[in-house]
């Protein structure tokens, strides 16, 4: 794979878009992305650097016409946690999905505004969704894996996005990077199929990584994890943000608190409260907010 | 891959910035003893000017403290060390307090003649000094051994107060000019008296967080 990859079809797209295929590498300063734009409400709590994802008036409906998210505008800082959090049908899952273009495999979903990746919208016609997915990873609720063995699942993936360097090496690392690769490093061979569900999922998470994204969004990772595993994946995410962007959707609001920098409140669709995580939840600023974290909601 | 990582390393710093707090109080203490001692105006200012700072660090541990119980929902002895947090700061605050008392009565002093009173204020002092920082040490090293010994020294403080209360009594009946100086010495005793009972609540509240019971290590 050339050190820059494209993100655009070659179909006669304007702009020749390109990033670094190393997730610690910079952002290019060339593409200048202005982080005061937008709502103050959807301002990333104390971002200075160019953010990693930025989210601009997001409005989505489903094909019955309920509209499951409103007008949302938020920055997501690099290599930072951010959850999103909120009560059932809120729409944070929706959002989330919208992020990289989970939506469109749901017919009927409009999707409108704009989430600009380095300056890009991903709903640009021209942008291969495909390739927004190998930027932008998924791990969700439930771990996934392929009916394959363990090896294969992380290689997989690398393979197809044309990955021709060391695959064992790539293996061993993106286990290493999720703490997995002592508990399987002598089945390798074996069905994934054959791990705990907890294992299951860190597995998730290292065949995420192994295409080396940029940003790595997750639907409520642990829900379906009994409380050792989820500690564990939640050890990890400290340890993943050194490199990469975590956006957690979680309706496990002290887990919010656990693992997140920053903390966005969302409510029937609307972004309530966006701040950092230890003053969202020491000190709210909105009611509604308070009143959730307190468990005092109707 | 040991569990709870932000936790803990939170938990480390707060634990740090308790040393950091426990040692400045512990300064402050020092040099006000040695603004009594040589009847230094000006050391003795420093150290009032000090206790703002002092005071804004148990603030902001105790601010960290509560945010850590909102974020990461510590259970058992996890709770149990941020909640002796509150405890611990508090008595070292009020500890802060004591050192400003002692600089100001060295402020009020200066320029008077030695007397026997004043070298035991200085011997309560230095005992307090010696349980402030055994029973910060206690507390990072979760010594309840330590603490229980710490507590002790108690004794040695009360007996001096004891002491100083009946002289200074003496002197008010014998010397009516000396009225003024006297109530003074009396208070000052009496702060230094507290700072061993504020270090005595520290050691418990070691006991407590290590063991998680109640106890009165000075009866």
């Amino acid at each position: 794979m050339s050190a820059m990859t494209k993100l655009f079809r070659n179909n006669g797209a304007k702009t020749d878009f390109a990033i670094p295929t190393d997730a610690s590498v910079g952002l290019d300063a060339s593409v200048g992305l202005d982080a005061s734009v937008g709502p103050d409400a959807g301002a990333a709590p104390g971002a200075a650097e160019a953010p990693a994802l930025d989210v601009r008036g997001l409005d989505i409906s489903y094909a019955d016409g309920f509209r499951a998210v409103k007008e949302l505008s938020m920055i997501f800082p690099r290599r930072s946690v951010t959850a999103i959090i909120g009560p059932s049908g809120c729409g944070k899952s929706t959002a989330l999905r919208a992020f990289n273009r989970m939506n469109e495999l749901i017919p009927g979903t409009k999707t409108g505004g704009e989430v600009l990746f380095h300056g890009i919208n991903v709903y640009d016609p021209g942008v291969d969704p495909v390739q927004v997915r190998r930027w932008i990873g998924m791990v969700f609720q439930k771990p996934n894996p392929f009916p394959k063995t363990i090896h294969e699942n992380i290689a997989w993936g690398a393979r197809i996005n044309g990955f021709s360097g060391d695959m064992d090496e790539l293996v061993e690392s993106s286990l290493k990077q999720v703490a997995l690769w002592d508990e399987v490093k002598d089945k390798l061979k074996q069905s994934a199929f054959a791990l705990s569900g907890g294992q299951q999922q860190r597995l998730c998470i290292a065949r995420a990584i192994a295409v080396r994204p940029e940003i790595i969004l997750m639907d409520e990772p642990t829900s379906a994890l009994d409380p050792i595993s989820t500690s564990k994946i939640e050890d990890l995410l400290d340890e993943l943000k050194k490199r990469y962007t975590i956006i957690i959707v979680t309706h496990n609001m002290q887990q919010a608190g656990r693992v997140s920098d920053s903390t966005a409140f969302l409510l029937h669709g609307e972004l309530v409260e966006y701040a950092p995580t230890k003053e969202l939840f020491f000190n709210p600023r909105d009611e509604r907010t308070e009143n959730y974290l307190s468990g005092r909601f109707g | 891959m040991g569990n709870r990582i932000q936790l803990m390393d939170e938990m480390n710093r707060l634990h740090h910035d308790v040393l950091a707090m426990g040692t400045r109080v512990e300064e402050d203490l020092r040099r006000a003893i040695e603004a009594f001692k040589t009847q230094d105006v000006e050391l003795a200012k420093e150290v009032k000017a000090d206790d703002a700072v002092v005071n804004a660090l148990q603030l902001k541990i105790d601010d960290q403290a509560a945010i850590l119980i909102a974020t990461q929902q510590p259970v058992a002895r996890d709770l149990r060390e941020l909640v002796t947090i509150f405890k611990v700061t508090d008595n070292l605050e009020r500890a802060g307090d004591h050192a400003v008392h002692l600089a100001k009565a060295a402020i009020k002093l200066a320029g008077e003649p030695g007397f026997r009173q004043g070298e035991r204020l200085e011997r309560m002092a230095e005992t307090g000094c010696e349980m402030l920082r055994g029973a910060v040490a206690a507390y990072l090293n979760r010594d309840v051994e330590e603490a229980r010994r710490v507590a002790a020294l108690d004794d040695a403080i009360d007996r001096e107060h004891k002491a100083l209360v009946e002289e200074v009594l003496e002197l008010m009946r014998e010397r009516p000019d000396q009225v003024k100086r006297a109530a003074r010495l009396l208070t000052t005793s009496g702060f230094l008296e507290r700072l061993g009972d504020h270090m005595t609540n520290v050691c418990e509240a070691v006991v407590y967080m290590v063991e998680g019971v109640h106890v009165e290590l000075n009866e």
